[in-house]
Formats: C-alpha cells, structure tokens, sequence
C-alpha cells in the first residue's frame, strides 16, 4: 500500500466534477432527507446517488464498503420490526414472529438516511484524488499546514510500516519471541513501542527540518503547480445543491 | 571450533516473480567473511534469512546443523547475531546496563550471567563508565557502541555486523576495528555487509561479491580485490592503496597502506 | 566576493551544558567548494546549521558572534528568506521527501510553492533542476520509489530549484552506496562548475582531498584549520585530531616522498603516482 486512499484511479464524469461540489453534495444527500422526512424523499436522494456510483462506474466498490454497515442496519431492521414500543400493526408474519408496521418503518427511515450519507461520502472519497481535495481546500482557505498534514499522513503511515518491521527484526534477533501464545505475542509489543515512537518523533523532526528549509514557513501567498480545472458546470452544479437544500427549507416552512 | 554455516541453493523472492536471491551455494568456514555489492544486490536480504527472519522459498540454510525453516529467529539468536544499522531501532529500555542485559536475558534466563555477559561486553565498547545512563542521553555514537554490546552479550557464535561504519568517524572505524579482530580472535566468526572497501581489505580475511542476486566473487580478499573487471561489473571499486598498485603497474595486489609501504622501501633497497 | 562571513560564531544548544562551537572564524569566497572535516561532535552538523538558520531560529539555544551570508545576516533573518540563499542537504534521503506529493515532479515544486512563483516559472525551474541532477526520466514517478542516491539527488535538485547560490550539504552520502555516493558527487561537481558555492561535510577523506578547493579541520567546537587541502592533510597532527589522512598522503609520507612542485605530500591517486614513480 503505497498511499492510504480509497481513490479508484477511472475517468467519468463524477471525476470529472470539482470537490467541493462533491462536499456540497454529501451536505445535500444528508440535509434534505432530515428536512422533508419523508421516505419518498430518502428513496429519490438514494437512488440519484446510486445513479451517480453507476456513472462513476465505482458502483462495485461500494459494496464491501458498506456491507457491515448494511449488515447492522438489517439487525436494526429485525430488532424494530418485532420489539419496537408502539408497534400495533401488524405487517406480515415469519413463522411465530410478527413484524410490525410501524418498527419497520422507522428503522427503514433510519437506514436509507444512513445508506445515503455513506453512499454520498463513497462518491466523494471513490473519485478524488486526496491530493486534489487537500489542495481544492487549501486554494479555499485552509491553513496550508493542515493541508500538509492530511497530504502527508496518506503516504507516510504505509511507509513507517518499514521501520516497524525494522525494529521488529531488531527485536526478534534478539531474542524477543514473537510467534507463539497470544501472551508471548502481547508481550511483544513493550520492545516495540519506545523505538516505534522514538523513531517517528526523530522522523518527524527531520522532515520538519527539511520543510523548513524548503521555505515551508514563509509568510505570504503560496502558489500552486496544478493548474485549478475551473468548468463552468462546476458553478452551476454547486449553486444548484445549495438551492436545492434553500428550497427544501423553504418547502418544509411552507406546508 | 564448528561455527559453520551451510547455504544451500537458496532462492528467496519479497514478491512472486521478483526474485532477490537467485541460487546462492555457500559454506562459511572460520575466516571472517566480508559481503560486498551494490544496494539491491541482495546482500541485507541474505543477511536476514541467515538470521532466520525471513525463510527461504526454496534451498535451505543450516546454523551449525540446525535448519532455519524450523526454527523462529528468536531461537537462532543464541548462535547467531545481528547488529543493525541504527540504533535507534532497538533501544527501549531507559539504561544501559538493562538495555545490553535484555538479549542474554531473552536466551539465558538467568540474571546473574547476563549480567556479567552484559558488563563485559559493554567494557569492549568503552562504556563501562556509563551503566545508569539513559541511552538517549549520550550521542548517537554512543548508541551505535551499546547497539554493538547488546549482541556480543549474548555471546553467540556467530556476529554479523550490518554496515558498521556508517558515519563513523576515524577512530569509531578504528575501534570497530578492534572489536571484530577481538570477535576474531576469540575463535567467533565475523560477518559483514559493508560498502567501505578500504576497511574491508584490512579486516576481512574472504570477500563474497552479490550481484543481482548471486555469487559473482568469492575468495580470500586478495584474490576478488585483483579482478579488476569483474568488480567492475558488479558495480565495485577497489579499496584505494589497491588501486595506487594498479596504477603504477604492479602485479601485486596490495590490501593496506602498511603492505604498500614495506614493499615500496624494499623495492628502495633493491636500488632504482 | 565573500559569499560566507562568519565572525567568532558561538553556539550551545538548549539542553547542553558546553558549547558545541566555541568562537569559529571564516570567510567563503564565490564559487568555492569547502570541505569541512572533523571527528563526530566536533561541530560539523551544528556549522551547517548555522550556516541556514536552523541555529537559532529552529533549535533556540544561546547565540554568540555572526554569520552573514550573501550579504543577509543570519541572526535577523527568517529560515525561510534565507533559504533563497542558502540551501542544506542532509544524511537521510527518507526525511528529506515531503510525503505530501506523489510524483517526482511535483516534490521539486513544494519550496517554488512556498515561494508563491507562478506556473511558469515553477515549470521552467523544475525541468531545469531535474536535468541538472539528471533525475528527469524519474519525474512521474513516486519520491518514495527511488533509490538512496536517486532520492539524495531529488533532495538536492528540490534545494536547487528555489535558486540559492549557496548548497551546504552535511554527510549527503553516508547511508549512500558507492554507487549512490558516486551519484551525489558528479552531481555535487556539475554544480560547482554552474558557479555555486558548495560546503560539504564528508567523512570520505580522498573524495574531499580531490574536490575541495579548501578544507576547514574542525575539533571540539574550534575551527583547527582553514585552508588549501594540501596543506591541511599534510599536517603531521592530523590524527591527534581524529581525522586521518587520505590513504595517499599517509603511503607517502612514510615513504618520504613529497610532490615536486608542492613541496608537500600529494593527496589524490594522480598525485601519489606521479610522485612515487615506478615501482618495480
């Protein structure tokens, strides 16, 4: 693993689109169904961002992402269906267990709001680079020292996988079991943990030093290498989200 | 004293189809052995798999009878040991003496001989003056010569040093120096893996050349410091004085500068 | 032109009780390539430092003396404005990668980004400093993926794209192998000869005594000796020091042969055959 990203390397049209608008759009998919509650609208979120996973082609890689999460959401759906107070309809019946109207459809409520903020957090994270997200952010405002930090941290966790094999084969060569009883294998671990942590503070201090004389710290403008892709679309999908969420409000203070 | 270690058609690949180590035969015997080539030769990989932290795909290596694919590598350690590059990749504890006390303790369970195992070793490092100390409060030289103790406290056999003179400065290298031809002395056997030629010729008594993943050189230090060309390939130079005696067209393949000299003033006497 | 002022510069570090140095005094010129040599902890690392900024504006600690360089002292300058002066290159390839970009190519461009330089000439800059360092085919790939000496020279092309005239490079090919270290002093060389000003401390004696136009001897914080290399190895207390000389200068001082035209022992390959003749 060479950087720690979901990020599926394809070309579509969901990749093609900015960030932010994908960040405008987890805040939709996520505010819209809270407003107007009903399921109608839940489904017509979930199913424009199935529709989206399908054009980005990445509809595959979704579902290991979110099969645990589907997995409790069903538990939930058992557990309301059947014990939920206030269950007095009844809907159907499995064998001696009836499950009622009214637990049902409170844990599908709850579910589809949670399929649909994980649905649109997978179409953020599955088709952008988190280098383009940091520097998308950063352009935007964010402190520049975040930025390095979220940028960093992808790539330079896998890497310290390294050395902790490193003082691991240190260790082990002399002496320290590491195979065996789940005890010797805790034990283990005290050997470990003073260089692990020594040697990323002496890391991280080396390459602090490295940034610094790489101007890290000037005051003043940064600039940027990429070129920022600015669409004219771009605008209008983000304005369009956030209208949609205005009119939403508006609909929910009106009826 | 039987401290040999048998290699036997040794294959090992990190990933199917990448292989490292390509069918590598070999017997150590008692002289100290230097390994020399280029990164990505697979010299630290070879270093690892006498060390029974990794294992062989196909082929075996043999520590003094004992196959290493059946044993762990924290078992090997009371015959062979291995002083990394970096210090700070093995010091935990917070003083000396209880850091150079944890290898012996791990194979000898028994405090009082670690103890002295321990002492002494840290004597042939120079450091017996430094025992309550917190290893991170003494220079990175420092650590390197506690590094150094902790293995030769557990009185194995069988050393091997990893790049020992990696930023050393003159009288570190000279140091180490002493400790192999004490190690040597002492009836153990001393590997290496090294990139200093220069102190190479004047401690090792046999050089092995890895080149992409095989044997290319082995032999006294005399004999593969004379193939010129074939060291060449392997992406190799020669130690300096070695070198000088090429230069001025002798045939003999000097190894120190003390070598160079004697030879020098006889050819004087001989009157030029 | 003194590219290098440094005036009775004295420095502790926080935590320390002595000085690590003790009132150095030199002066570079443009151009220059300096050896500075010494045993571990007599001050080398610490004189680099010195030399950027990290001494005092990272490591705080006490501050005696001077230093100027091109001109902007360092004592009243930001890290980051002297860093368009001064560049520093140090052991480890592995912390000298940012870890915040994915290619080659856009590593290089960090510092030009810190600098604020606009698209073109980041362009114009980069593609230079990757030729110069002979890097250019690597460019897309990942910084993580090359190899020491491939990564060494990616840490020098990054310093040298942000323009400074001044490289100090502290012990760039120590956990180099010969290829590498080989790698890092042809590109050290090609340098020199573009007119920069270079301060490099190694420990490969005869890799110095072929380079270096003057070596600084520097033990226990002092500055011993500043001067032309020849001079410097041929002094016969050299190892009380702790450095010993090139292996050439120490054949032919035992055999008593010295350089005709120098007066002093030779201290490269060349020198010590010319000097020594035949031998047969």
């Amino acid at each position: 693993m060479e950087t720690l990203s979901l990020y599926v390397d394809r070309d579509s049209p969901v990749h093609r689109v900015d960030p932010i608008s994908k960040l405008l759009y987890i805040l939709a998919a996520t505010a819209i169904p809270i407003i107007l509650p009903s399921l109608l609208t839940a489904a017509v979120v979930l199913a424009i961002s199935v529709a989206l996973l399908l054009l980005g082609r990445i509809f595959r890689r979704v579902i290991p992402l979110i099969s645990v999460i589907v997995f409790v959401l069903l538990t939930i759906l058992i557990i309301q269906g059947l014990f939920r107070a206030g269950n007095v309809t009844p809907l159907f019946q499995l064998g001696s267990l009836i499950f009622y109207r009214e637990g049902l459809l409170y844990a599908v409520r709850i579910s589809l709001r949670v399929i649909n903020i994980m649905l649109a957090f997978a179409i953020l994270i599955l088709t952008t680079k988190p280098s383009d997200l940091f520097e998308t952010l950063v352009r935007k405002g964010l402190s520049p020292r975040i930025g390095y930090v979220l940028s960093s941290v992808l790539q330079i966790i896998p890497q310290m996988q390294n050395t902790v094999g490193t003082i691991t084969d240190a260790q082990r060569s002399r002496g320290m079991e590491t195979e065996g009883s789940l005890a010797v294998r805790l034990r283990a671990f005290i050997p470990l943990i003073g260089p692990v942590v020594m040697s990323s503070l002496t890391q991280t201090r080396e390459r602090s030093i490295a940034l610094e004389v790489r101007g890290f710290s000037a005051k003043g403008k940064k600039s940027f290498l990429n070129e920022e892709i600015q669409e004219p679309y771009h605008r209008f999908i983000r304005w369009g989200l956030l209208l949609s969420i205005i009119l939403a409000l508006v609909w929910r203070v009106a009826a | 004293m039987n401290s040999s270690i048998v290699v036997e058609d040794l294959y090992f690949a990190y990933n199917k189809g990448e292989e490292v180590l390509k069918g590598i035969s070999l017997v150590f015997d008692e002289r100290s052995t230097a390994i020399i080539g280029q990164n990505g030769a697979g010299k630290t990989t070879f270093a690892k798999l006498l060390k029974g932290l990794l294992k062989p795909d196909s082929g075996s290596i043999s520590i003094k009878g004992i196959d290493t694919r059946n044993t762990t590598a924290a078992g090997l350690s009371r015959h062979i040991g291995l002083i990394f590059q970096n210090p700070n990749d093995q010091i935990f504890k917070s003083n000396v003496l209880d850091e150079v006390m944890f290898g012996p303790l791990n194979i000898m369970k028994e405090e009082k001989r670690a103890r002295d195992l321990a002492l002494g070793a840290l004597e042939k490092v120079g450091l017996e003056n430094e025992l309550e100390q917190n290893p991170y409060d003494l220079t990175l030289s420092q650590r390197k010569l506690i590094a150094i103790a902790s293995v030769l406290a557990m009185d194995t056999e069988i050393v091997i040093f990893d790049e020992p003179t990696i930023a050393q400065d003159h009288r570190g290298k000279e140091m180490i120096k002493g400790i192999i031809r004490e190690l040597v002395g002492m009836g153990k056997l001393v590997l290496t893996i090294m990139h200093d030629m220069d102190f190479v010729a004047e401690t090792f008594e046999r050089t092995i050349v890895f080149s992409q993943g095989q044997v290319a050189l082995d032999g006294s230090t005399r004999e593969v410091f004379t193939r010129e060309q074939l060291l060449k390939e392997a992406g190799l130079e020669r130690p300096h004085v070695t070198r000088l005696g090429a230069k001025l067209g002798c045939s003999h393949t000097f190894l120190t500068a003390e070598e160079f000299v004697s030879f020098a003033k006889k050819c004087d006497h001989r009157g030029r | 032109m003194k590219k290098i002022i440094v005036d009775n510069l004295k420095y502790r570090y926080p935590s320390a009780q002595e000085l690590a140095l003790k009132g150095i005094s030199l002066e570079i010129e443009k151009g220059q390539f300096i050896g500075v040599i010494g045993p571990n902890g007599a001050g080398k690392s610490t004189l680099c430092q010195a030399l950027v900024g990290l001494v005092p504006h990272f490591y705080h600690g006490a501050y005696g003396g001077s230093v100027v360089v091109d001109g902007l002292e360092v004592l009243k300058s930001e890290i980051s404005a002297l860093a368009l002066k001064v560049g520093l290159v140090f052991q480890n390839p592995f912390t000298q990668v940012t870890g915040a970009k994915l290619t080659v190519y856009d590593e290089v461009a960090f510092g030009l980004e810190n600098m604020g330089l606009d698209r073109a000439e980041m362009i114009e800059r980069i593609d230079r400093a990757l030729t110069l360092l002979d890097i250019y085919r690597y460019k897309d790939r990942n910084p993580f993926d090359l190899s020491g000496g491939q990564m060494q020279r990616l840490a020098i092309a990054s310093i040298i794209a942000m323009k400074p005239q001044i490289i100090v490079l502290d012990e760039p090919t120590s956990q180099l192998d010969p290829q590498g270290s080989e790698e890092v002093f042809k590109a050290v060389d090609k340098l020199k000869s573009e007119g920069m000003t270079l301060v490099m401390v190694e420990h490969k004696i005869e890799k110095i005594a072929e380079y270096a136009d003057k070596v600084a001897l520097l033990s226990g914080g002092e500055l011993v000796d500043f001067d032309r290399p020849i001079r410097v190895f041929s002094r016969p207390d050299l190892e009380r020091y702790g450095v010993a000389a090139p292996v050439y200068t120490r054949i032919c001082r035992d055999l008593k042969i010295k350089d005709e035209k120098t007066g002093l022992y030779p201290i490269t390959l060349e020198g010590a055959v010319a000097a020594v003749g035949s031998l047969e």
